[in-house]
């Protein structure tokens, strides 16, 4: 009798002991980590604000000759947003920019990705309506008209 | 309260109603008085450091005939290397038509190009070696001007034409809390800016249509409400409104449809001989006659090749000559501008008395500009320069020669705010001098 104790405690601390471990799994939510437009307090560099403007047109880095060039132009005339208007407007205008050709009949994506490529983040749902009814009501704004905005915004001139 | 009280009272009150409205904002009591001279001033930096012996003192014969009157042939041994230059665009010498002052001093501070330029746009000396990446930290005869001639005028109205870049775009306004870029002058380096590599980034921009530019208005308007910063708030310089803006976009696209017609290559009639100097002095002109500004200061400095060259110093001395009298004629030619305008002419240092040790094809040695910042010890001689200046006879007095020592660098500020009518206008506290203790005013009637 004693015996069977025993024999009975052990198998009931082996099973105790072996208990399969639960398996916990941790998960996140998925959190945006762009910048808001509010919290973007740098304003880029000459040098900054040419080659972005480049690569957002381009999907390329701007050459070290003709970064110099654009520099050298832009130093050459006080009045800075002027002088990057007409920078813009001339990127614009070079052959080999990459602009769509329409918006397309998906407006929201065009305007998500339009904010994406120049501020670094996503409309919020009042930008993203406005700019939907603008497009919507006014048949004269194409891509190069929203890139131009975008791209002469106070906005794009921080990070 | 007592009825004598009262009366004393209501009658202090009654004294600052009156009074209260004509305490500006600089701190004066009374409006500026807005007399002015004329309504132009160009302020010709004759810069790179000119030195009297070559100048004014013509040791190698008149190198500078248009502004200079006097016959002495130039020296022999250099005189083959001159190149040449079309014919005066004047009657007679600069000189004439108004005054010289012979032995004009930059009596202070670092004989540097853009120490120089820095005291003659600010009006005061500067003791200490200057950060080349910072404005000025006095305020500029821009900003005086912007913000204290009445009625207050658009940066259209005042220009800063470099014939470089380098530090020199710093000089259109300073650091200065009171003042800054919201007083400052629209700069340009024309030279920079109307070229090849100008055009390759700014001649071809996509131009929007009216409809397109309301669209344009509409959103941009949008997204920059919902930006909590401007770009004005940061480093854009000096800022033209809407329609000023507009203006200066057509003149750079119509400078590069004139350069691209060649209209550019060769202005003058100067051929090869036109150097960086004459182009800028070009250019200025064509704002000139594009905006008629109030206030315009441009400069030259190719004769800075004196520290390697001495023959092609006393060459560019003569060009730039040319362009100093080009820039007058020019300047008399334009409705608006002509017999209401006064050109002041000064270096914005001299040179050494001692040359360096580089020896040019002619055997001439070379000129650096190093006088002791001290001011009394070794060789001071680039402190030494002159001052011409030129305007109306009703204003001016003419051919009117001071050839003692007479004048300094800090004049020129409170001079052009006296030709303006500004300059009792600017607060006591700035540091320049009161026109009335500058001796370049003996230079009007």
């Amino acid at each position: 009798m004693k015996q069977i104790k025993i024999i009975f405690l052990i198998g009931l601390f082996l099973q105790s002991s072996c208990k399969k471990e639960n398996d916990y799994i941790y998960q996140l939510q998925d959190v945006n980590v762009k910048q808001t437009g509010s919290e973007k307090n740098n304003s880029k560099s000459t040098t900054e604000f040419i080659s972005i403007a480049y690569s957002d047109l381009f999907s390329v880095s701007i050459s070290q000759s003709d970064l110099l060039k654009f520099n050298t132009v832009y130093t050459a005339f006080g009045d800075k947003k002027l002088i990057e208007d007409r920078i813009i407007r001339n990127l614009l205008n070079t052959p080999g920019v990459l602009i769509p050709t329409g918006i397309g009949s998906d407006t929201t994506s065009f305007i998500n990705n339009s904010y994406k490529k120049f501020y670094n983040r996503e409309p919020n749902a009042f930008e993203s309506y406005y700019l939907k009814q603008q497009i919507r009501l006014n048949t004269i704004i194409n891509p190069t008209v929203i890139y131009y905005c975008l791209m002469t915004s106070d906005e794009y001139r921080y990070y | 309260m007592n009825r004598r009280r009262f009366l004393r009272n209501a009658s202090m009150a009654a004294v600052g109603a009156f009074a209260s409205p004509y305490i500006l904002p600089s701190g004066r009591l009374f409006a500026a008085s807005g007399a002015r001279k004329v309504n132009h001033v160009v302020f010709l930096l004759y810069a790179g450091g000119v030195r009297n012996t070559e100048s004014i003192h013509m040791n190698d014969g008149n190198l500078m005939p248009n502004l200079l009157s006097g016959n002495a042939a130039i020296s022999t041994d250099i005189a083959g290397a001159m190149d040449i230059l079309p014919a005066s665009p004047l009657s007679q010498p600069l000189q004439n038509f108004g005054t010289l002052f012979k032995e004009f001093r930059y009596s202070q501070g670092p004989t540097g190009h853009y120490n120089g330029h820095t005291v003659a746009v600010t009006g005061q000396y500067v003791d200490v070696d200057l950060n080349l990446r910072e404005h000025p930290r006095k305020p500029t005869i821009f900003e005086y001007y912007r913000k204290h001639n009445s009625p207050q005028q658009t940066a259209l109205n005042s220009w800063w034409v470099a014939n470089t870049l380098g530090p020199y775009p710093a000089l259109n306004y300073s650091s200065d809390p009171d003042y800054g870029p919201a007083y400052g002058a629209n700069f340009i380096a024309p030279t920079s800016l109307i070229s090849p590599d100008g055009f390759d980034v700014l001649g071809n921009p996509r131009n929007f249509t009216s409809a397109e530019q309301g669209a344009i208005y509409n959103i941009r308007d949008f997204v920059n409400h919902s930006f909590n910063k401007t770009f004005v708030d940061g480093s854009a310089g000096v800022t033209n409104a809407a329609t000023e803006a507009g203006r200066l976009q057509k003149f750079i696209t119509d400078s590069y449809a004139n350069a691209q017609a060649g209209l550019y290559a060769n202005p003058w009639g100067a051929g090869p001989s036109m150097n960086n100097d004459m182009f800028n002095v070009f250019y200025a002109e064509q704002i000139i006659k594009e905006f008629k500004p109030e206030l315009l200061v441009v400069n030259m400095q190719d004769v800075d090749i004196g520290h390697f060259n001495f023959t092609s110093y006393a060459n560019n001395l003569r060009k730039a000559d040319y362009a100093a009298a080009h820039l007058w004629s020019l300047i008399q030619s334009t409705p608006g501008m002509a017999n209401d305008t006064v050109l002041i002419i000064a270096p914005e240092h001299g040179r050494n008395a001692n040359p360096n040790t580089t020896v040019d094809a002619y055997g001439r040695r070379a000129l650096d500009h190093t006088a002791p910042s001290d001011a009394i010890t070794g060789d001071q001689k680039a402190r030494e320069i002159f001052c011409m200046v030129v305007g109306p006879p009703s204003v001016v007095k003419q051919g009117y020669v001071i050839n003692s020592i007479a004048g300094e660098s800090t004049d020129i500020v409170p001079v052009i705010a006296n030709i303006l009518g500004f300059d009792t206008a600017i607060p006591g506290t700035s540091g320049i001098k009161s026109y009335q203790s500058c001796d370049l005013q003996q230079a009007f009637i």
